[in-house]
């Protein structure tokens, strides 16, 4: 599948051409025709849904025919393996009816590209926004990885910062004029050789965790936490506090401004690239804990980055799964032999539901 | 075919650690069609009581209302007449005839009307012969899917021990249904229920011998009116769960409970009978594990299912949640029919305490009785209990036993007690 359009809104396969979805009329305007590189929210399975408590059969009631648990949709958990070093899972959390995060990962050419965006909770159609400007980013971030330098990609990450604030306007439509229309927030990291470039609007974090050395945090949080750090409130403090979790930057209709922060890192030596929304990180804020928690997951299950994904995800469950939790994962092996060297992207890079 | 339709009333809200699901399903049948239309047809047993103690107005109205019956069983149904005392008798087709059940037509109408006049009172009452026989009788017409019998008496079975009585109930328990009816104040409820619960049917007292032949042609209508011959509930539960109680609540309170059979490891199912068009409501309560905050599952699926096809399905569930304001409101279904239920069984342990001589147990039962009664808004009930018990304050159930009640209050209040009334919606 080279070029294939999906609606955003309910995942139908769009007509070549077509401006809007024949089943339910959102607008496609938000995928450029050009190539995607990877698959993201896998084809619904033409076979009985597994349920993912138990691994009995799901019931056309929607509830497993053994243990009772609801199947879960492909929007509220989907895992994504573009290449054996890239992966990552986007779960609903426990305590959140919908899932407003989303993400989108690919590898294009020697780049590994992760979109995480986390929808503005409770806002009607955040969902389809998230998942709409990471897709989009992620697109404009993988055309443009051909091209790119060292020195190009931040340039490039406002374009698709850019880009992905359009997808939203184009996907939501009409309900942009609403007081509170639909947002979301954006980070993005991209891992070319060494070196990892990460953009960001909000509170959805990249970091650098070695396997060796100092792990520290890439992005800097536009939050109200933040700003009440730098007047000198401990961190914990003000992330606990009831304010903390206000974003100060955002994509979407009523956003102020959509250029990214952007910061840069060089590997000194192999480690793990990590992009995730707060639903993971409020249960371990510190570049520490963080690299602890990763260090300890790969010991338990191994170095596939979607296993080790779906590890941290039902983590942040165990915790409570408050919030909706997304991991993304790119793998630099050594910082002179990178993601792209040493492992063949497979031939159908189908991401494996979880 | 009968359409089913199911309706699912719950708090599906549970706190942290709650286990115990609870949900009030009612299922409604919708062109059930009657008993002509239903597949098999239908066969029709009318047992009365002939024992000595029938003698005089009591047996005169029953054959008056037995010949009721059978002006209203419709041509084509498979019919015939029991008389029941030590022993039992076929009255119609006559004892010589070569078939023990025939096909109703105006010929066999008139005959078996004549065969009832000759109907005589002598001898004892062993109720287990009654229901043997006619067990015997429906087994000649296993094609019919439909049988049904009304059984009549006055007196209790005295002519044998009361084991003997419960072990023919169950040896014919899933052949037939039958509605069993007491005439007068000589008969023991306790007997009755047994026969009717075990049967599927209902238990009712006729004060006055002249009311029997309307209640048999309601009887005999009311079965005549039931297309569906028999659907049975089914109640799915996870794994690992179990299934506290399964109960019909209306129109009256029934345990279906240790009536399961099996269907697979984790359904059961539960025998209903023949349904018409109605609407009945059953109490399933679902003990499952624990899970975290936020979690949902799954706690029961409850179908209908006839012939072994699933007609309809309804679905409870379970979701923890930390917001009590969710989580502590009680689904008024729910309240309301456990309140019926306890009723039922207050109203009949005072009684048995009461006829036993423990006045202090049956004034506090019958107490209760009154305060749920009142609680959940059954007039009915109460105005039944007015007769057995003065009451002093309703709301905190305070009430003195009357002396010199009359039996047949006493019997009325407990039949009765079963009959639920609705949540008004």
């Amino acid at each position: 599948m080279d070029h294939v359009v999906t609606c955003a809104a309910c995942g139908t396969i769009a007509e070549d051409g077509s401006k809007f979805c024949e089943h339910c009329g959102t607008p496609l305007g938000a995928v450029d025709p050009a190539p995607v590189v990877a698959e993201a929210v896998p084809e619904q399975p033409a076979t009985a849904p597994v349920c993912r408590a138990c691994g009995g059969t799901i019931a056309d009631d929607g509830y497993c025919e053994s243990c009772g648990e609801p199947a879960v949709s492909e929007r509220d958990h989907w895992s994504e393996l573009p290449s054996a070093l890239v992966g990552g899972v986007c779960d609903r959390g426990r305590r959140k009816s919908r899932n407003e995060d989303a993400m989108a990962l690919a590898l294009g050419g020697p780049t590994a590209v992760l979109v995480v965006c986390d929808g503005v909770s409770n806002v009607p159609d955040s969902d389809v926004a998230s998942l709409t400007s990471a897709r989009a980013a992620r697109d404009v971030l993988v055309t443009g990885a051909a091209g790119s330098t060292v020195g190009t990609w931040s340039a490039l990450l406002v374009t698709a910062a850019a880009a992905a604030d359009q997808a939203i306007a184009d996907a939501v439509g009409d309900t942009s004029d609403r007081a509170e229309p639909p947002s979301c927030t954006f980070v993005a990291a991209v891992v070319d050789g060494p070196t990892v470039v990460a953009g960001w609007l909000g509170d959805s974090r990249v970091y650098w965790l070695p396997d060796e050395g100092a792990a520290h945090q890439v992005s800097v949080d536009d939050s109200a936490a933040n700003e009440m750090i730098a007047r000198g409130v401990p961190r914990a403090k003000a992330e606990a506090s009831r304010e903390g979790h206000a974003i100060t930057r955002w994509l979407g209709p009523d956003a102020e401004t959509v250029v990214p922060s952007t910061g840069t890192t060089r590997a000194q030596g192999p480690g793990w690239v990590l992009a995730c929304s707060d639903g993971l990180w409020n249960y371990c804020s510190e570049a520490t804990d963080v690299a602890d928690l990763l260090h300890r997951t790969i010991a338990q299950v191994g170095t596939s980055p979607d296993v080790i994904a779906a590890e941290l995800v039902r983590w942040a469950n165990e915790q409570g799964g408050h919030d909706n939790i997304t991991a993304a994962l790119a793998r630099i092996a050594t910082p002179v032999d990178t993601v792209h060297t040493d492992e063949a992207v497979p031939a159908d890079p189908a991401p494996t539901a979880a | 075919m009968a359409d089913f339709r199911t309706e699912v009333f719950q708090n599906e809200f549970l706190s942290d650690g709650a286990t115990d699901v609870h949900a009030i399903v009612t299922v409604t049948s919708s062109g059930a069609g009657t008993a002509a239309t239903s597949s098999g047809g239908i066969a029709e047993l009318v047992i009365i009581d002939t024992s000595g103690s029938m003698s005089g107005p009591n047996m005169d109205a029953a054959k008056y209302a037995a010949q009721v019956a059978v002006d209203q069983i419709a041509d084509g149904t498979w019919f015939a007449v029991i008389g029941g005392s030590h022993v039992a008798n076929r009255a119609f087709p006559y004892p010589n005839a070569p078939v023990a059940i025939v096909q109703m037509e105006p010929g066999a109408r008139e005959e078996a009307k004549r065969a009832i006049s000759y109907m005589r009172p002598s001898g004892g009452t062993a109720m287990s012969t009654w229901l043997r026989l006619a067990d015997a009788i429906f087994a000649e017409v296993p094609q019919v899917a439909q049988k049904h019998a009304i059984l009549l008496t006055d007196g209790r079975n005295e002519s044998e021990p009361r084991g003997e009585l419960s072990s023919a109930i169950s040896a014919v328990t899933g052949h037939f249904q039958c509605d069993a009816r007491g005439v007068g104040s000589s008969w023991e409820v306790a007997e009755l229920r047994e026969i009717a619960t075990a049967l599927l049917g209902t238990v009712d007292l006729i004060r006055n011998p002249a009311d029997i032949a309307a209640d048999f042609k309601a009887l005999v209508n009311e079965s005549m009116s039931k297309g569906v011959a028999d659907a049975e509930l089914r109640v799915w539960a996870p794994q690992g769960a179990q299934v506290l109680f399964v109960r019909r609540v209306a129109p009256t309170v029934e345990d279906l409970t240790a009536r399961r059979t099996e269907v697979n490891a984790l359904t059961g199912a539960y025998p209903t009978g023949a349904w018409g068009d109605e609407s009945r409501d059953y109490h399933v309560a679902v003990r499952v594990a624990s899970k975290p905050v936020g979690s949902e599952q799954l706690a029961a699926r409850v179908q209908i299912a006839v012939g072994g096809d699933v007609l309809a399905s309804g679905l409870v569930k379970a979701r923890w949640s930390d917001d009590s304001s969710l989580t502590a409101r009680i689904n008024p279904e729910v309240a309301h029919y456990t309140g019926q239920a306890e009723l039922a069984s207050v109203i009949q342990e005072g009684l048995a305490a009461k006829a036993s001589g423990d006045e202090a147990t049956a004034t506090v039962k019958l107490g209760r009785a009154v305060q749920l009664a009142a609680e959940t808004g059954n007039e009915e009930a109460t105005s039944r209990l007015r007769r057995v018990v003065e009451i002093d304050d309703e709301e905190q159930g305070t009430v003195r036993l009357k002396r010199n009640t009359d039996k047949l209050d006493e019997m009325a209040l407990d039949t009765a007690s079963t009959k639920t009334t609705r949540v008004r919606r």
